[in-house]
């Protein structure tokens, strides 16, 4: 029916929509992702919006019916290298990095027990390790485990291969590169968190209990790196009162010059997360502007109700670490009073912008605009965040609306 | 309904801000991370965010009453950190000359001094008052090409005890009714500007002290700080610029001193110059002043070089031409004394004599128009931020 598979660049929830949507309608599908599993950014959260959802919900049912189509063909750890020809008919080379584990595996989790060697998470942004053998979350799809070369200890490699019942260790995978005909590419590529230490003023890295909204997420996750409690990470201690900074890196023309549309939202959902920990948490929130896209107004009201939240319309510059206490003072002016305010909180969240992952990423045939958002060129479709900052309602919505387009290409 | 008050924007005073370096002015979001970021802003009064929306309006009168814009010292550290490049420091620093412009009468004479297209004029006006002066001290048409014609002309007069050669009469007659104009019209500047800050910051009668008490009691104070630039100092992007200016305002008070004591041992006790210039000590200290002076100067404009570069500071026509118009004060000053050790210029020291007096003529008057009026306002603003700390105290 269709001339040319259809190629998905990543397996966040933009990319699985995507690669669904147009698998469902008999088109084949090759979908490729950079990292080891599928589920992207939605899977290191504790609840998404609209619903406030766990992700295990929304991503289960997608992986289900992603199972169901033998006309879906998924590569993880796979980059996209080059894109040449035109609309109808790409050629496109992808670079598939070794797992050194096969298909044999069936996630017993063995080898694990025996590797000593350890790596930092970045799925939980560093706030947990892993083995060098890990499995990267415990919904991961493909559900097998990943070896970390570079973090075994001596002797890791022989104790592994000998836990494995299965024969899936293969220490000797080889990159592969591969190349794809199709004939219109779906761009999902998502986004990733601006760097927090370009902030220089508001001290992330230096002080220890100053973290970024997407650690908060990992921290809240039940099967995250502190079992679902938000603590401070210097003592391990609840926090009383949590300041939250927002626009930290966004609407700045310093880091990034535009809104990036969630962090706001993403606040009013974590002083809920907290006031679930403990009602009695006062969570402050030093805004420029809260923004609430669409309906979006009726969850501020709701977090208003059910958070102990106390809102200062100012933004943080200036933020210091009591040594002893390991608590922050943290500097606004209140622009209501018109007074200059010092608040001692416990801890401080940085509402991080997202930046498109293709920022600072150049690949052949693929355009991108000056703060690496991908522009549509024909039978290229941008969708989600890489297109432009979106929560993930509406990034399916554009997931879906670009099926439509890469259908077009292929019939 | 309640009463509906109708705010106008007054664009005409916008426009005004944004022609005197205050362009970005309109980029502000007001974020409010300027005021934060401040080392110099009070808790109680934060700047510069509440200038930046006042200046939007273009609400003039309530910015030349608020002693925060001239508490500013242009460190950039807002500029540095705002999120929509509008500037800040350079903002507030074009609301200090449009303040300045506002106080000070002769407006005319405030554009000619902050347009590149006045200096011509500028130095016209100052060959009209001292060509004349000139030509009555040293009886007609001194030969500027000939040393012993101008300005080391014999021609003497004795009035009373005092025997002043041409130079000396001409200097006096020049310099001593123009400090008197602008000490005049300053001293008009510096009352109605406190008189309304008083007015913005609701001092209560009781507090209200008379101007003799405020030089008493806070006028010592404030210049201590400032000799030691304790402010200036805790400036962060441009804090390169609080040793250089300081070494410009010791030298500036250095030949200060010089000149009062020349006036003294020359005009009143008859010691005449020229003298020595190896030997005399009063020349030794107008060395250290001068060089002071220069060092502070040429720190101050390569300093603003690096900063521009940085993009934390701008240099405009007006903070150019300050600088540069020290600078040549400097250099003419040093040339004439030199030229009687280094003789190979020394014929032309007329020429140099006549450009050093236009240049000190110029100077003298920027204080009234140009951003030198800082060395009144600030300090005034100053004394009123240390009175102001006392009545909060009290209250």
């Amino acid at each position: 029916m269709f001339k040319k598979p259809i190629l998905v660049v990543g397996g966040g929830i933009s990319g699985i929509t995507a690669a669904i949507e147009a698998a469902e309608m008999e088109a084949d599908v090759i979908l490729v992702e950079s990292s080891p599993t599928l589920g992207g950014r939605v899977a290191q959260l504790k609840h998404y919006f609209p619903k406030l959802c766990p992700p295990t919900c929304g991503l289960e049912i997608n992986y289900k019916r992603m199972k169901a189509r033998g006309n879906l063909e998924i590569y993880t750890m796979a980059d996209v290298l080059e894109v040449s020809g035109s609309a109808g008919h790409f050629k496109v080379k992808v670079r598939i990095r070794p797992r050194y584990v096969n298909d044999n595996c069936t996630a017993c989790g063995e080898c694990e027990k025996v590797c000593e060697g350890e790596r930092f998470s970045d799925f939980d942004f560093g706030l947990k390790k892993t083995k060098a053998i890990y499995l990267p979350y415990p919904m991961a799809f493909p559900t097998k485990y990943v070896l970390d070369k570079s973090a075994l200890a001596p002797g890791d490699l022989d104790r592994i291969m000998a836990a494995c019942k299965y024969n899936a260790i293969e220490p000797d995978m080889k990159e592969e590169i591969k190349e794809f005909e199709v004939g219109a590419i779906i761009w999902a590529t998502g986004w990733k968190l601006y760097d927090a230490t370009k902030l220089d003023n508001l001290g992330f890295g230096r002080f220890t209990n100053v973290v970024t909204n997407m650690q908060v997420e990992r921290m809240a996750s039940p099967w995250g790196p502190t079992n679902g409690k938000v603590i401070r990470p210097s003592d391990g201690v609840q926090p009383n009162k949590v300041a939250f900074v927002q626009c930290a890196g966004s609407r700045d023309e310093n880091h990034l010059p535009y809104c990036s549309y969630i962090c706001c939202l993403a606040t009013l959902k974590h002083t809920l997360y907290l006031a679930e920990q403990n009602p009695d948490t006062e969570s402050l929130v030093f805004y420029i502007d809260i923004r609430t896209p669409g309906r979006y107004e009726k969850f501020l009201r709701r977090a208003q109700s059910e958070a102990k939240i106390n809102f200062i319309k100012g933004k943080v510059a200036k933020i210091e670490e009591d040594p002893d206490t390991k608590d922050l003072i943290v500097t606004a002016e209140d622009t209501i009073s018109g007074k200059r305010v010092s608040e001692r909180v416990n801890m401080v969240v940085l509402a991080m912008g997202m930046q498109p992952s293709m920022a600072g990423i150049s690949i052949p045939g693929v355009s991108i605009d000056e703060y690496g958002f991908v522009r549509e060129t024909e039978g290229i479709i941008p969708v989600g965040c890489a297109k432009k900052p979106l929560d993930v309602m509406t990034s399916n919505e554009t997931a879906t609306g670009a099926v439509i387009k890469a259908l077009q290409c292929v019939k | 309904m309640g009463d509906i008050t109708k705010i106008d924007a007054n664009l005409a005073a916008v426009n005004q801000i944004i022609s005197a370096g205050g362009d970005t002015v309109k980029r502000c979001y007001q974020c409010a991370t300027c005021s934060s970021v401040c080392p110099l802003a009070p808790d109680e009064a934060p700047f510069p965010r509440k200038q930046m929306l006042l200046a939007q309006w273009g609400f003039k009168e309530k910015l030349l009453s608020d002693p925060s814009i001239w508490l500013c010292h242009q460190c950039g550290d807002c500029t540095k950190y705002c999120p929509r490049n509008a500037r800040p420091g350079d903002v507030l620093a074009s609301l200090r000359l449009q303040a300045t412009r506002e106080l000070v009468p002769f407006k005319f004479m405030h554009t000619l001094y902050n347009n590149l297209w006045g200096l011509p004029i500028l130095i016209l006006i100052a060959l009209a008052i001292i060509l004349p002066i000139m030509f009555l001290t040293f009886q007609g048409v001194p030969s500027l090409s000939d040393p012993t014609s101008f300005p080391y002309s014999p021609v003497h007069y004795k009035i009373g005890f005092m025997d002043l050669p041409a130079r000396v009469l001409m200097n006096d007659l020049i310099f001593l009714p123009l400090s008197v104009f602008i000490i005049a019209i300053m001293a008009n500047a510096v009352s109605r500007m406190w008189n309304s800050y008083l007015e913005t910051y609701k001092i209560p009668q009781a507090y209200r002290i008379g101007y003799i008490d405020v030089i008493k009691t806070y006028l010592i104070p404030a210049l201590k700080e400032i000799l030691a630039h304790s402010r200036f100092e805790k400036c962060g992007a441009n804090s390169w610029r609080a040793n250089p200016h300081k070494m410009l305002l010791f030298g500036f008070i250095i030949l200060f001193i010089v000149t009062g004591t020349v006036f003294f041992l020359a005009d009143i006790l008859g010691m005449h110059t020229p003298w020595n210039p190896i030997t005399h000590p009063v020349k030794w200290l107008g060395y250290i002043g001068g060089l002071l002076l220069l060092y502070g100067v040429i720190g101050l404009i390569t300093g603003r070089n690096q900063a521009v570069l940085e993009n934390s500071l701008r240099t405009t026509y007006s903070d150019a031409f300050l600088l540069w118009l020290i600078f040549v004060v400097g250099i003419t000053g040093f040339l004439i004394p030199l030229s009687r050790i280094f003789t190979f210029y020394y014929n032309y020291v007329g020429y140099i004599y006549l450009a050093h007096i236009i240049a000190v003529f110029l100077l003298f008057l920027s204080v009234l128009y140009s951003k030198f009026s800082h060395l009144v306002l600030r300090t005034t603003a100053v004394i009123f931020d240390l009175y102001y700390k006392d009545v909060l105290k009290k209250l």
